[in-house]
């Protein structure tokens, strides 16, 4: 019993201190990025497009596919009800309301954090064990400006942008089934869509997905930085940093959605 | 000049700098010898300000390392430059962008001229052919010399080397110890060198410096060192596995760990 509370309470400590260094690692980022916007040739450097084109574009068939997919088996699934009580006309608005509210900014923030936040730890890691981070400290180069920076600018901007195309992709899917299997007309599907779907759906997505790329970013980047030893420690702190980030998400987009529909 | 004085670094229970003193006078090589796991790649990361000392100080002039820490580090790291053992070349990097990376950070020059520095540098090294190759594509010995052409970018006054020669064959390693003696006498570099081989020592270092168990046993000329009539010290140069030096490591008698269990 004694070793239960011992191990809970090193894990809650464990916990707050990493919170605490991952929210310096925040700051430090941020006034980062200041230096580097105010400096053009520093700017340039940083290859900001370079990181949104291998985050954002090459993330883009993944995404989409499974947000496709994700739309027919989400039409598929209520259809199943709606069926029997006459209700087909609802499926375009239930569709398109789940997923930008909810499932669109879901998935493809555990997508990213797979695909993206899993390469971030495992690229600094590796930096950190082969000493590449000491020689950029050692040549007076800040780690986080170098390192951190491009990955948060470059997710910030590509996340909400897969998240919306996304969304657009899911209720496509929707209606393609819709339209042909189950007989709803093309431009009674697109009316009710656009019936129900409002604004705050559509924006209330791109903060949830704002959020999670900060949260993906973070976490990614601190699991690597603290790497420790060789390669064994890099494939845990990888292993940590995808499942530490999508329980953030998970945890982050519950609240999220509390609050703005709750 | 750079000045140690009483460090005292303790890993666990296991101290690995016990009040080490020495001195590395401005434009001389100092070599510093040490057996395995005797202190000398954390004293190195002491000098370079990468590890804080648990008491004891370092001085760089008028400065003292040991009470800086992040940004204020910065202004000492300009006057340094490091080649670590394994290189630590930025992977991402090409060969004249790693180069290139202290001159882009730290000087306002335009990239015609920081062209022009990058085959300087590495035509000092031997190596202006390589210029567009990714480290991942070099040896091991290229891999250290342009490394130590990064070291040189910004014409430092101090270079540290953590084990220059190890892991290279005997015409690189004879040609890595010809250039850090080029450095000092051509460009009067001071160069402080953690290292094994002896002979390369004897022949170009203008003072030795012995670490044993976290201290330091002898310190002197080479011909000084040669002459000195300490057992430890005999050994150490003429490499005798007999002698006061053991190579076992551990504490406990053999007899008692292995009759523990009985």
């Amino acid at each position: 019993m004694k070793n239960i509370f011992g191990y809970v309470g090193r894990a809650f400590i464990t916990f707050l201190q990493d919170l605490s260094s991952i929210w310096h690692l925040f700051r430090e980022t941020i006034v980062q990025a200041a230096v580097i916007f105010t400096d053009r040739k520093k700017l340039r450097q940083a290859r900001l497009l370079a990181q949104v084109d291998e985050i954002g574009t090459l993330s883009l068939p993944l995404v989409l596919t499974v947000a496709a997919l994700l739309g027919i088996a989400l039409t598929v699934l209520i259809s199943f009800e709606l069926k029997e009580v006459g209700g087909l006309s609802y499926i375009p608005g239930f569709v398109a309301v789940a997923v930008f509210r909810e499932m669109g900014p879901l998935i493809t923030a555990l997508i990213v954090a797979g695909r993206i936040g899993a390469a971030f730890t495992a690229r600094i890691g590796t930096m950190k064990v082969s000493e590449e981070i000491l020689a950029l400290e050692t040549m007076a180069i800040n780690p986080v400006r170098f390192l951190v920076v491009q990955r948060f600018v470059g997710l910030l901007l590509s996340l909400p942008a897969l998240t919306l195309l996304a969304g657009f992709t899911a209720v496509f899917g929707g209606f393609v089934y819709g339209s042909t299997r189950l007989g709803i007309r093309p431009d009674t599907y697109i009316r009710e869509t656009l019936d129900v779907l409002t604004f705050t759906d559509v924006y209330s997505g791109i903060i949830k997905a704002s959020v999670f790329s900060v949260v993906i970013v973070m976490i990614g980047c601190y699991r690597g930085l603290v790497v420790e030893g060789g390669a064994e420690q890099v494939g845990r702190s990888t292993m940590s940093s995808v499942v530490s980030s999508t329980l953030a998400i998970i945890v982050l987009d519950t609240l999220m959605t509390a609050a703005f529909y709750g | 000049m750079i000045r140690a004085k009483g460090l005292y670094k303790q890993f666990g229970r296991h101290a690995v700098l016990n009040g080490a003193d020495f001195v590395a006078e401005r434009k001389k090589i100092t070599y510093i010898f040490g057996t395995s796991g005797g202190g000398k790649s954390t004293l190195l990361k002491i000098l370079i300000g990468a590890l804080k000392p648990d008491s004891g100080e370092v001085w760089y002039d008028t400065m003292n390392i040991t009470q800086l820490s992040g940004r204020d580090l910065d202004p000492f790291r300009r006057k340094i430059g490091m080649l670590f053992q394994h290189g630590a070349l930025l992977n991402s990097l090409t060969v004249g962008e790693n180069i290139a990376l202290p001159i882009r950070e730290h000087t306002p020059l335009d990239e015609n001229i920081i062209k022009i520095m990058i085959k300087m540098k590495l035509e000092l090294v031997g190596l202006r052919d390589f210029e567009d190759l990714l480290p991942g594509q070099l040896s091991g010995g290229m891999k250290k010399r342009v490394a130590l052409a990064r070291a040189i970018a910004l014409d430092p006054e101090v270079v540290f080397f953590d084990e220059p020669t190890s892991g290279l064959d005997p015409i690189v390693a004879s040609v890595i110890t010809k250039l850090i003696a080029d450095l000092n006498r051509l460009l009067g570099l001071t160069c402080v060198v953690v290292a094994h081989a002896v002979d390369e020592a004897m022949r170009i270092a203008d003072k030795i410096v012995i670490l044993y168990m976290g201290r330091v046993l002898a310190e002197g000329s080479p011909a000084e060192i040669r002459a000195s009539a300490d057992p430890l010290v005999q050994q150490f140069i003429t490499g005798s596995p007999d002698g006061p030096i053991s190579f076992h490591a551990s504490s406990k008698d053999f007899r008692e760990d292995l009759l523990v269990d009985r």
